[in-house]
């Protein structure tokens, strides 16, 4: 029926057909529920009642004023700390693995495997490899002989189960970021990397003058993927401290789930996923100002 | 480069068109499934067979349970069971995980099976959802008729009881040179004292996983206060939970025993799988659990005769004492085939088995338990402390100051300053009060 159609119409119906769909999807299944969000989160609905009562701002008040809630933002510090030295070894393993080197491609898919495990069982993996009375790191060392620190509780000390926890972050994305950095460099000219040599540049000048500005936007993406891991950590902690040790090492996303499905301040919660939203819009911006303009 | 692009971007299309028929299917199937009772019930009416009393219910009814592991295994065994006294009725369950989560917004949505387990919501709001049960004619008296009561009528009832205690190896307690069972506080001290030195972790805490940490919070302060209801007479009180009171003597006993190396090497980092394991195998000595957990130490390899239940004795006075605290509770369904949904919970209570099963004590108040260490326990006639019916007020000012009590007594067992820790949490408990207006 449509070949006897004018080709202009039949190219808008096609047009409109394509777009429609997806369209749809969109609203339905991301705006749709992302504007719900906002406005449940001007309300103290409970989860399970018909009405909602509008309450204001109050919910946002309650964000910023309560230690305990906003307060948790800081131990995502250490999961960006480990994310910048992620980076760095990306880069290292992704320069390296793009030059001349014998089974480059079985060391490329043995950075990258721990990508492809599922993150529960990673999570579930590294529980047996911190045990402090059964783990397998703590055999280790015990067997290298650092006796004191064989007996390291990995994730029961408040200072550093942060760090623990993002190392095993480090484990299961450097790979991936390292398979993004390699795609970028091999779309850099080797000519270009010839006029250097001729010209006398070593290989650290190289790096820095040519590799560098190439990969620049590539390394924006890898520190946006980044930001935005360590925003919203969850699965590791959630699986192997719950949180603990009292509380040191909850995140900001654990603490949503919380308010909402144990506490059953599904208003609150909503409030404190916008913020979320709003904390990585701020500090993606942050990131574009202050690498904006080079690599252009 | 323009190929590539339009490439890309019909695959996207495709992708999405794709899961949008998957998505699709889904919806229908799902609905399909939610309306077939009410639609069947109509039709099945009219024809079947079977006794007289039990003739006259019929249609679907669906069962919503969180035991995944006995699918296909004991259920299939129930639906016959059921189906052969209630030749109407078409019986079948429906298991899911995050039980209390996923049901809620099933709730919500204005659907869900015909018998559920209460959801944590207050006793307020269960006729909103809920068909009251006073009229199901049990053989004799049950427990917990209370407690999901709202205005004189009974809206749950409870799948089981179970109470809280010692769960202990015998085989590590004869290593251990411990002859007599402890029957006060400080005899317990030196057993678990006697554990320790004959290299046995004396008492398995699993203390990083927090829930096992809920026996402190809700059953030892009730056999130190004597009394159930301390968890909702915090409502009263500005500063709940204090050092002298009922929370802080609870709290001090596991501190104790934590600063005297009684609990698990490193606290922080426990195993809760392996711990049944170690229990069962003699390297731990004890819990301080339900005896729900006697059938899984026995599952992972100990010998059923040598796992033995024993009061906790939380003070020196000599006197057994436990609290008996219920386990789920079935609701019905209002909106959806309730007198089969009736029929079905007396059937599971009284004819089913599932507490034998499950190792519960029975809701039944006459039906002795077939699990021996029950019998053991119950050879030092504790007194026993049903729960009082819950109040909202407590439970709101917690969730208003999203007080999680578990762990408090995380906090309260690793800081150096317990005191520190209350206060903190009365500060915020004081502030929610007022924030509520009571």
């Amino acid at each position: 029926m449509f070949s006897r159609l004018p080709f202009k119409t039949q190219k808008n119906f096609v047009i409109v057909g394509f777009v429609a769909l997806p369209l749809l999807l969109l609203l339905t299944f991301a705006y749709y529920p992302a504007l719900e969000l906002i406005h449940l989160s001007f309300t103290s609905w409970d989860g399970l009642s018909p009405n909602k009562p509008w309450i204001g701002w109050s919910n946002y008040k309650e964000v910023f004023a309560n230690p305990a809630i906003f307060g948790v933002f800081k131990h995502n510090f250490a999961y960006f700390a480990v994310g910048i030295v992620q980076n760095i070894a990306a880069i290292y393993f992704a320069v390296v693995l793009n030059s001349k080197l014998k089974g480059k491609n079985f060391f490329r898919l043995l950075l990258f495997l721990p990508y492809i495990l599922n993150g529960v069982a990673v999570a579930y993996l590294f529980g047996y490899v911190f045990d402090t009375t059964n783990g397998s790191l703590n055999y280790l060392l015990g067997q290298f002989g650092f006796d004191a620190l064989s007996k390291t509780s990995w994730l029961g000390n408040e200072t550093f189960v942060n760090y623990t926890l993002a190392s095993i972050g480090f484990w299961r994305f450097m790979g991936f970021n390292m398979v993004i950095y390699l795609a970028a460099l091999q779309s850099i000219p080797a000519d270009i990397y010839e006029a250097a040599s001729i010209d006398g540049a070593n290989g650290w000048q190289k790096f820095i003058s040519i590799t560098l500005p190439n990969i620049y936007k590539i390394i924006e993406l890898n520190l946006f993927l980044t930001v935005t891991g360590a925003l919203e950590v969850f699965d590791l902690p959630y699986i192997l401290t719950k949180g603990g040790p009292a509380g040191s090492s909850e995140t900001f996303v654990m603490k949503i789930i919380e308010t909402a499905f144990q506490f059953n301040n599904y208003g609150l919660a909503s409030a404190m996923s916008v913020v979320l939203l709003l904390f990585v819009v701020i500090v993606l911006s942050i990131q574009r100002f202050l690498l904006k303009g080079k690599g252009e | 480069m323009k190929k590539v692009i339009s490439l890309a971007l019909a695959s996207v299309v495709m992708l999405t068109t794709l899961a949008a028929c998957g998505a699709g299917n889904a919806n229908t199937n799902s609905n399909s499934a939610s309306n077939k009772p009410s639609s069947e019930a109509a039709t099945n009416k009219p024809e079947n067979g079977g006794t007289e009393e039990a003739a006259k219910i019929t249609g679907d009814v669906v069962f919503l349970t969180n035991r995944t592991d006995m699918i296909d295994k004991q259920y299939a065994d129930y639906e016959k069971r059921f189906e052969e006294k209630y030749p109407g009725v078409d019986l079948k369950f429906e298991a899911i995980t995050d039980y209390d989560k996923t049901l809620k917004i099933r709730i919500a949505s204005g659907d869900f099976p015909d018998v559920v387990f209460t959801p944590t919501i207050p006793n307020a709001e269960l006729p909103n959802y809920f068909a009251p049960l006073d009229d199901i004619a049990f053989s004799g008296d049950i427990h917990f008729k209370d407690l999901k009561a709202q205005e004189g009528k009974m809206y749950g009832v409870s799948s089981g009881g179970s109470t809280v205690g010692i769960v202990y190896n015998k085989k590590a307690f004869e290593k251990a040179g411990i002859t007599a069972l402890p029957k006060t506080y400080d005899e317990f001290l030196a057993a678990s004292q006697k554990l320790k030195d004959a290299g046995i972790v004396p008492l398995a805490s699993n203390f990083k996983d927090k829930w096992p940490l809920d026996t402190w919070v809700y059953d030892i302060p009730t056999l130190i206060g004597g009394a159930s209801d301390h968890q909702n007479k915090r409502a009263e009180s500005d500063t709940p939970y204090t050092l002298d009171n009922a929370y802080g003597k609870s709290w001090g006993i596991l501190r104790e025993l934590y600063t005297k190396g009684f609990l698990e090497a490193d606290v922080n980092s426990t195993n809760w799988e392996q711990s049944k394991k170690d229990i069962a195998s003699g390297k731990f000595g004890m819990y301080l659990l339900g005896n729900w957990v006697i059938n899984q130490v026995i599952e992972n390899g100990a010998a059923a005769e040598d796992i033995g239940f024993f009061p906790f004795p939380s003070d020196n006075s000599g006197e057994a004492k436990a609290p008996l605290n219920p386990d789920f509770f079935y609701a019905v369904n209002k909106g959806g085939n309730v007198e089969a949904g009736k029929a079905f919970v007396q059937w599971m209570i009284e004819e089913s088995g599932y507490d034998d099963f499950a190792g519960f004590i029975p809701t039944l108040k006459a039906k002795e338990s077939k699990l021996p260490q029950l019998a053991e326990f119950n050879s030092f006639s504790p007194k026993f402390f049903e729960p009082a019916s819950p109040l909202d007020a407590a439970t709101q000012i917690q969730n208003k100051a999203q007080l999680d009590q578990a762990a408090v007594v995380q906090e309260f067992v690793l800081s150096k300053d317990p005191q520190k820790v209350l206060d903190k949490v009365n500060t915020a408990w004081a502030k929610a009060k007022k924030d509520l207006g009571q």
